[in-house]
């Protein structure tokens, strides 16, 4: 079992995840449509990459924008969970030796000790977004069953990783359960809602361009996110 | 009945068809056969198909449905913070509904999402700056409209207003001699003050081509006089075009595109025609939006630009009041509490934020400007935008609307509010009409003129 | 004389002694009236919406409700309305001060009659979205005399026969000279030349002594000699007078006292002056203050 997670599996969903993000990236921005879109985005290449790069930029920092800022709550709760969730699969030490070994290559990794606090403010802040979810009528009346799977399916590898960390119980049934769910995430991403890991960045750029084009980019005015 | 008299899903492009439509008092026979309008489903599909590309589907896809756009709209402050006023959930029981049901919609479906499309969103396009993911609703919801609209189901004052655009490529019933006329009428008014006052009509090589909006022409022509006089101060070298001079778009809050094109081209071609250094247009924000923002892509011209270089005319007036070519006697600058509307269309949507803000130094006396809070590209809509002003169906919620606006002004202090804006003008006028706080409003060109320095040249003889 | 009127009402009371004086106008002189009523002020932005300035409700104007409107006017004034006059009826929609000069812009009156302030100020659905009056703002800008009746003492008409001429040897007093010498031979009536010399303060900047008063008083007598006796002489009546004190409140009294049936004065302050008639120029107070009718001149 754990042969066939770590081997075949492994391949199949790092295969699928490389290739759907590549093919959506590849659509979205061939999708993308100067009139329809109303933004010129090639006619001013420049003025683009520079909205474009201020709007990804000024989201990726906590607090960095009016958005942020004006909602701390769940600023936190979402830094605190998508940091971990970027950080853990990446650069935790176990991912690394594993990766090291199937792909020859590895990350810097992090301090064990860190890498645990990040997974528990995951697994924390997983459960703040669902709490925000049942609790806020302006977030429950959009909620649906999918929103639970998308946020189930994110969380599954670190409640799983964490069980396996901790050895509650049978710890290779934890790790095989840990490495099955890893892999049915990387291959919902490209699929699901979950593809937001990578079209945040597309969707950014897009608005960033608009903003950089269009909307007051080229009269030299920044958009003060 | 598949198509009514008065409601079906063909644009008006006749005088006639205007008038029959108006003649349907307040829209009621049109807006009760838009209860039996059938809904043209394939073709509303096939649209979908041809138009809504990755942007619009991934925006759709990946909303997270977070809820941080809540607090954004001011639409869900002011109604109690219903969450059924959430931008997402708006635009995710709208069009995302539509897209996911492939077009199979009932009558009452789309009657409702007419609804939520003109009294719940004014495309003030404000949740777009809060969302993380940058999804921006107003955009989709303008996108929503021309849906509605391509299957008739669109409020009566905008189905009129987009057929007057199509008949006389103005927002209301005002001919090209019409408005030639009513601007000599309103200089030859006002040469004996100005002495010199004329109106240049389709002159070539100008340094300026002014556009306006056709109220103006028709309710209030002293802004035309107000405009001639400062070009005349300000010693420019300016026209206007006898054909193309409607800066405005009604059409582009109808979401008939067709119509939008027709407009825009119209001005299109007069600055190709006249080939000005630059366009100017009047205090008004959708005009500006229309024409200069949007427009060229309607005309389908690739660089996103007009023909000419063209820019509001805050950044025209801040230019002069910078440069010098205007002079404000100092004695007679606002010296009460005064604060400012910064306007979707041009402020956040175009950036212009500078230039109001410079125009606000010359012309108020240092310490008496107090801005709204939030203001600049954070600013709330007027709560009248995006065609919301001018529906009666809707009227209610339009009222409500304006507390927003209503509060800010309150908490400013202010009795004075600056509005270079015709919607923005007119939902203040409405909202002092209605909630009575005892405020004044003003287009700069009025204020401006009262506290010129008047060139010797250029004064009346005694 | 008054071939063509333009007699703007807003046909309520408030119009009321206006409108008596041009009944009566039309009636002795044979004059056409077109009675024009501004029957609501625009609102909901771009919409067909209006305000009704009677019932200060929302209505759409369409074919329908302009008809009833007209049929309104024409019913308020029937009894007026018995044949001895030509007269016609328009209605229109928009700020009441452009409509009457664009309606007068269409028909080219020989004078525009218009009542004062319409009633209670503050409610009035006119006054909405306009600085200044529609009375200052017509006088301004009218290319024909404008006779204004405010008060109601104004209305108690019987005919022209007394003109007083107020004057501040201006340009355009000489064209509302010019105005009155017409009406006065044409009616064969007396013409009282009068100028006020103000001395309050504020406009003189110290006060004055009586020497420099009486002193400036000869001057002006000598002025008007010079500059009207000549015309004046055609007319079988005429006086000339000077008096001092604050100017509108001597042409009122000077008018009273000559018992005047009309004072004919220029109009020419530069800009509209204030939303309050009681801060308006001189041609103002008087408008509002004289106990006869008041044409004001500005081309």
């Amino acid at each position: 079992m754990h042969d066939l997670l770590t081997g075949l599996f492994f391949w199949i969903a790092l295969g699928v995840f490389l290739i759907g993000v590549l093919a959506r990236l590849i659509m979205y921005f061939r999708g993308l449509s100067w009139q329809l879109d109303r933004v010129a985005y090639t006619s001013h290449p420049g003025a683009g990459f520079k909205g474009a790069v201020r709007s990804i930029y000024k989201w990726l920092i906590p607090f960095g924008t009016y958005g942020w800022r004006t909602q701390p709550f769940i600023t936190i709760v979402f830094f605190g969970f998508h940091i971990g969730a970027v950080l853990i699969p990446l650069f935790l030490l176990g991912h690394n030796l594993f990766l090291q070994e199937k792909l020859g290559i590895s990350f810097f990794t992090l301090n064990p000790c860190f890498a645990d606090i990040l997974t528990w403010t995951v697994v924390i802040s997983a459960f703040f977004l669902i709490l925000r979810r049942l609790v806020l009528p302006e977030v429950r009346i959009m909620t649906t069953l999918y929103d639970y799977f998308i946020l189930g399916v994110a969380i599954a590898p670190f409640v799983t990783g964490l069980f396996a960390r901790y050895q509650v119980g049978d710890y290779s049934f934890w790790l095989n359960m840990h490495i099955f769910c890893g892999e049915i995430l990387l291959i919902a991403i490209p699929f699901t809602k979950l593809s937001h890991v990578f079209l945040f960045f597309a969707s950014r750029a897009q608005l960033g361009m608009d903003f950089g084009i269009k909307r007051g980019g080229m009269k030299g005015t920044k958009m003060a996110w | 009945m598949p198509e009514g008299k008065f409601c079906n899903k063909k644009p008006i492009d006749t005088a006639e068809g205007i008038n029959e439509l108006l003649s349907d008092t307040s829209g009621n026979n049109y807006y009760q056969e838009m209860k039996e309008l059938d809904i043209d489903s394939d073709l509303l599909w096939k649209t979908i198909q041809n138009t809504c590309k990755s942007r619009t589907k991934t925006w759709l896809e990946i909303c997270a449905h977070c809820g941080m756009c809540a607090e954004s709209c001011f639409l869900y402050q002011v109604n109690g913070r219903d969450p059924k006023q959430v931008p997402a959930y708006k635009i995710q029981s709208t069009l995302g509904e539509i897209i996911k049901r492939k077009g199979k919609v009932d009558n009452q479906f789309m009657r409702d999402t007419m609804e939520t499309a003109w009294s719940k969103c004014t495309c003030c396009n404000r949740c777009g700056t809060y969302c993380p993911h940058g999804i921006d609703t107003g955009i989709m919801f303008s996108y929503l409209r021309g849906l509605l609209y391509q299957q008739g189901f669109v409020p009566w004052e905008l189905k009129i207003g987009a057929g007057m655009h199509r008949v006389y490529r103005a927002q209301m019933d005002v001919t090209d001699e019409d408005f030639v006329d009513t601007f000599e009428w309103m200089v030859e008014e006002y040469e004996d003050d100005y002495p010199g006052l004329t109106v240049p009509v389709d002159v070539e090589n100008a340094d300026i081509m002014y556009t306006v909006n056709a109220r103006e022409v028709k309710h209030y022509p002293e802004d035309l006089a107000e405009a001639a006089i400062l070009f005349h101060m300000a010693g420019e070298n300016w026209t206007v075009p006898s054909k193309g001079w409607e800066q405005t778009s009604l059409a582009m809050f109808a979401g008939d595109w067709a119509a939008c094109k027709m407009q825009v081209e119209s001005v299109y071609e007069a600055m190709e025609r006249l080939k000005p250094a630059r366009m100017i247009g009047t205090e008004c924000g959708h005009a500006h939006r229309a024409t200069v923002i949007e427009g060229p892509y309607w005309a389908g011209r690739k660089n996103g630009q007009p023909p000419a270089e063209s820019i509001h005319y805050v950044e025209w007036l801040a230019e002069a009041l910078n440069t010098g070519k205007l002079k404000i006697d100092p004695s007679k600058r606002i010296k009460e509490l005064v604060t400012l509307q910064d306007s979707c269309n041009y402020i956040r949507n175009h950036g212009l934020k500078k230039a109001t803000r410079d125009i606000i130094k010359h012309i108020v006396e240092p310490g008496y400007f107090v801005e709204m809070s939030p203001n600049k590209e954070h600013n709330y809509c007027c709560g009248g935008g995006g065609g919301f002003n001018g529906i009666g169906l809707f009227r209610k919620q339009r009222n409500i609307a304006l507390l927003t606006k209503r509060d800010q002004i309150l908490a400013t202090g202010a009795k004075l509010v600056l509005a270079p804006c015709h919607n923005c003008w007119d939902a203040i006028r409405d909202l002092e009409e209605e909630y009575e706080i005892g405020i004044r409003w003003s287009f700069l060109k009025p204020i401006v003129i009262k506290m010129l320095v008047i060139p010797e040249h250029l004064k009346p003889e005694e | 004389m008054f071939k063509k009127i333009l007699f703007a009402t807003s046909a309520t009371q408030a119009s009321d002694h206006a409108a008596r004086v041009a009944f009566n106008i039309a009636k002795n002189y044979q004059s056409s009236l077109n009675i024009f009523h501004v029957m609501g002020v625009p609102t909901r932005g771009y919409s067909q919406v209006v305000i009704d300035v009677k019932t200060k409700e929302e209505v759409a104007v369409d074919e329908d409700y302009t008809a009833w409107v007209t049929e309104e006017v024409r019913t308020y004034y029937e009894k007026h309305l018995d044949g001895s006059f030509e007269h016609t009826i328009d209605v229109a929609v928009g700020f009441p001060a452009r409509e009457i000069l664009r309606q007068a812009k269409t028909i080219k009156p020989d004078l525009i009659l218009i009542g004062g302030s319409t009633g209670d100020e503050d409610e009035s659905v006119y006054k909405k979205n306009s600085a200044g009056s529609t009375l200052q703002k017509v006088a301004k800008a009218a290319k024909c005399p404008v006779l204004v009746v405010n008060r109601p003492a104004a209305s108690f008409w019987g005919g022209l026969s007394n003109i007083v001429f107020g004057t501040d040897f201006s340009k355009t007093s000489d064209k509302a000279f010019d105005f009155a010498m017409k009406v006065a031979k044409a009616l064969d009536c007396e013409v009282n030349v009068f100028h006020a010399i103000d001395i309050t303060p504020l406009h003189t900047g110290k006060i004055l002594t009586q020497d420099e008063i009486e002193q400036q008083i000869r001057e002006s007598l000598r002025k008007i000699r010079a500059r009207y006796e000549p015309r004046l002489k055609e007319l079988k009546a005429y006086s000339m007078d000077v008096a001092e004190g604050i100017p509108y409140m001597e042409i009122v009294k000077y008018a009273r006292d000559n018992m005047a049936d009309l004072i004919i004065m220029a109009h020419h302050s530069r800009k509209v002056v204030s939303d309050d008639t009681r801060l308006g120029g001189n041609v103002e107070q008087v408008i509002v203050r004289a106990g006869c009718p008041v044409i004001s001149i500005n081309k």
